[in-house]
């Protein structure tokens, strides 16, 4: 099945947007895993954005980026809303105040700690009433969402993947060894959009091929470090603007094959993210 | 792509306080009574629960036994109902591990674990849990996915869709996907959410638990009671199933309010764009519909809403019941709970009554049914809403 990649939003250590991200996976620059931009929760009203958790808030920054590279309305195009663990930090505070009587939760801290939250913070800043899932396959997340956002699109609307995971509070991090925090947008669409674009050929297939990694020991290490980051090889793919098969696994039994290529006569330098 | 299918459900299994299985679902339902009883917890927090018996007494298999949780033991007892393992064996035996797929819906997932994990008088000593404890296996948003495919022993794609109380219908939609796309032959789809202190302070926090028992759409509601309940069902490409249960997923509608994370929107725009698209996906109009399945939690506000919404899109006549005063709200898992109620509907020709309802909120409009009675029942819609304003709509139906 086929699909074109329309947009892309970034956030992770040293990576602080796509066009950045971009000019990393395609090696014009060193990558130095340093300064961490806070992300940005655009489209909330002030009490919205006061409550709005950093997972909400990665999402929101990078679902952004996204949008803008595409030229898409927020409110033409479905969401998927993937991560492999949720928000870990309001987890953390709601067990333990569960823990200690008297017992009172905050009712904020309890609507925040639903899976979809996210999805319900870009619904409201993004004023887009649009199909939307949230969902999780732990490590395999990334790949999950991107299978969930490719049928979509194959079967509708434009679809808009935002992955993203956040380290875990001090207590929770000896069962979730997520060392970064890191978030990815994709924007997928079964026909040709107008920007530039890269084509994907696409297929959930039986375990049989060498999972993707990257050459750079650092990026690579990065890519195990966060289940959004295992994007990185699709997204080096794209960057380099070369045909190239891209292999992620999803849970122990499949994979989920890429075949990306540049759009003919398109300028492999033209960017697919903001600039 | 085949856009044009609709996928068939077929044998479905449901675990509730209702009951264990379909027949005993139905014949709680068919006389009216409730599954919710009074329920204290630990800390002293008194409300009615839709406790599910013998879920204490389930034993996971030991290759399993990581994944030993209270939700994960409620999801075995229901694939253990209704002979439902079973027909998953024999799909295997037919089409192969690989092209079965499994999209569960949850909202808390084993999080009850995690919460007594806490509770431990070690975690006070270290605060940090310890590397041994299984959150992959049992509290992570994934696990019910995860268990479920290894219990069953598929291999298949698998999801856990976790929206809040339209996980389970939002999980049709991908079973959906999977099957048009040539994916799967054919998908387990369910729902599985357990009693756990975080929904049950939490909507207390909100102020949404009712003081005794919920009330949907009388006058006098004053919010919800939180239920358990396991579901699955098959969805399966047409003629795979052979003698399947004759159900047709017609349409889905999907919709965010975009309004605020946990009050509907005061017009009932997201409501309504998700029943009016399930019903455009279904190719029907509002009076084919021979019954809508309310969300219909018993909060003042998610009733108005859903009643707005339901005379919006034309359906002022259509027969409505809640059964969430019977079941409890199953949150996740409620989607689950309503199709197999819808199911139950049609195979019985009866359309339940709104359990422990007296009487219709004058305010309201909707054509409810307060006491169950038999009609014949063909076309059905079904609504779930959720927080973060995540609406779904299922629209079913039975062969002629």
């Amino acid at each position: 099945m086929k699909a074109f990649i329309a947009g892309i939003g970034l956030l992770g250590p040293g990576l602080a947007n796509a066009s950045e991200g971009m000019a990393i996976l395609r090696g014009e620059r060193a990558y130095q895993p340093t300064a961490l931009r806070a992300p940005e929760a655009r489209g909330l009203a002030a009490n919205e954005a006061r409550r709005c958790p950093m997972s909400a808030r990665y999402a929101l920054d990078v679902g952004y980026q996204a949008l803008n590279a595409a030229g898409w309305t927020a409110a033409e195009v479905a969401t998927v809303f993937s991560s492999g663990s949720g928000d870990l930090d309001i987890l953390d505070k709601n067990c333990r105040a569960l823990a200690r009587p008297p017992i009172a939760l905050s009712p904020t801290l309890f609507h925040n700690s639903v899976h979809n939250a996210v999805a319900g913070y870009w619904g409201i800043a993004r004023q887009s009433r649009a199909a939307t899932t949230s969902l999780s396959a732990y490590d395999d997340s990334f790949a999950a969402g991107l299978l969930e956002a490719l049928m979509i699109s194959g079967d509708g609307p434009p679809c808009l993947l935002v992955a993203y995971d956040l380290p875990p509070p001090s207590a929770l991090a000896p069962v979730r060894p997520v060392t970064v925090p890191f978030a990815v947008a994709v924007a997928v669409s079964r026909d040709r959009p107008l920007t530039p674009c890269v084509l994907v050929e696409w297929e959930w297939r039986p375990c049989d091929l060498t999972e993707s990694g990257l050459s750079a020991p650092d990026l690579e290490a990065l890519r195990l470090a966060n289940p959004a980051a295992r994007c990185l090889p699709l997204l080096q793919a794209v960057a380099q603007g070369a045909s190239t098969r891209v292999v992620l696994p999803y849970l122990v039994d499949g994979q989920l094959v890429l075949d990306v290529s540049p759009i003919a006569g398109r300028n492999a330098n033209t960017p697919i993210h903001e600039t | 792509m085949d856009r044009s299918t609709a996928p068939e459900i077929g044998p479905l299994t449901l675990v509730s306080a209702l009951g264990r299985g379909l027949d005993a679902t139905f014949a709680t339902l068919a006389r009216g009574e409730s599954g919710l009883k009074p329920h204290t917890t630990a800390g002293g927090l008194v409300c009615a629960v839709g406790r599910v018996s013998g879920v204490e007494d389930v034993v996971l298999p030991r290759i399993l036994a990581r994944y030993d949780c209270r939700n994960h033991r409620l999801a075995a007892l229901a694939l253990e109902t209704d002979g439902f393992s079973e027909t998953v064996e024999r799909l295997v035996r037919t089409f192969g591990a690989g092209q079965i797929g499994v999209v569960v819906g949850t909202s808390t997932s084993g999080i009850a674990k995690t919460e007594a994990a806490y509770r431990d008088p070690a975690f006070a000593v270290t605060d940090a849990l310890p590397a041994s404890f299984p959150y992959r296996e049992t509290h992570n948003v994934f696990a019910c996915a995860d268990f479920t495919r290894r219990y069953l022993g598929l291999k298949g794609p698998a999801f856990v869709i976790s929206t809040a109380c339209s996980s389970s219908a939002k999980a049709f939609a991908t079973g959906r996907r999977l099957i048009r796309t040539g994916i799967c032959r054919a998908v387990v789809v369910g729902g599985v959410d357990s009693l756990c202190d975080t929904t049950l302070y939490g909507f207390q926090s909100l102020g949404l638990l009712a003081a005794k028992s919920p009330r949907p759409f009388s006058a006098d509601r004053d919010g919800i009671a939180i239920g358990e309940a396991a579901g699955f069902a098959i969805l399966a490409a047409p003629g795979v199933l052979g003698d399947g249960g004759g159900m047709w997923l017609r349409g889905i509608g999907d919709s965010a309010d975009a309004y605020h994370m946990t009050a509907p929107h005061p017009e009932a725009l997201g409501a309504c764009e998700a029943m009016s698209a399930a019903l455009a996906d279904a190719g029907w109009r509002p009076s084919d519909l021979d019954y809508i399945h309310l969300h219909g939690t018993g909060t003042l506000a998610n009733d108005a809403a859903e009643d707005l919404a339901i005379a919006k899109i034309g359906c002022h006549a259509t027969p409505v019941s809640s059964t969430k005063g019977a079941t409890g709200h199953t949150l996740g898992a409620a989607g689950a709970c309503a199709v197999a109620i819808a199911h139950l509907a049609m195979r019985e020709g009866f359309i339940p009554g709104t359990t422990n309802t007296l009487a219709r909120d004058p305010l309201l409009q909707s054509a409810l049914v307060l006491q169950g009675r038999l009609s014949p029942v063909r076309r059905v819609l079904i609504n779930t809403f959720g927080f973060g304003g995540s609406n779904c709509s299922l629209a079913l139906e039975r062969d002629a």
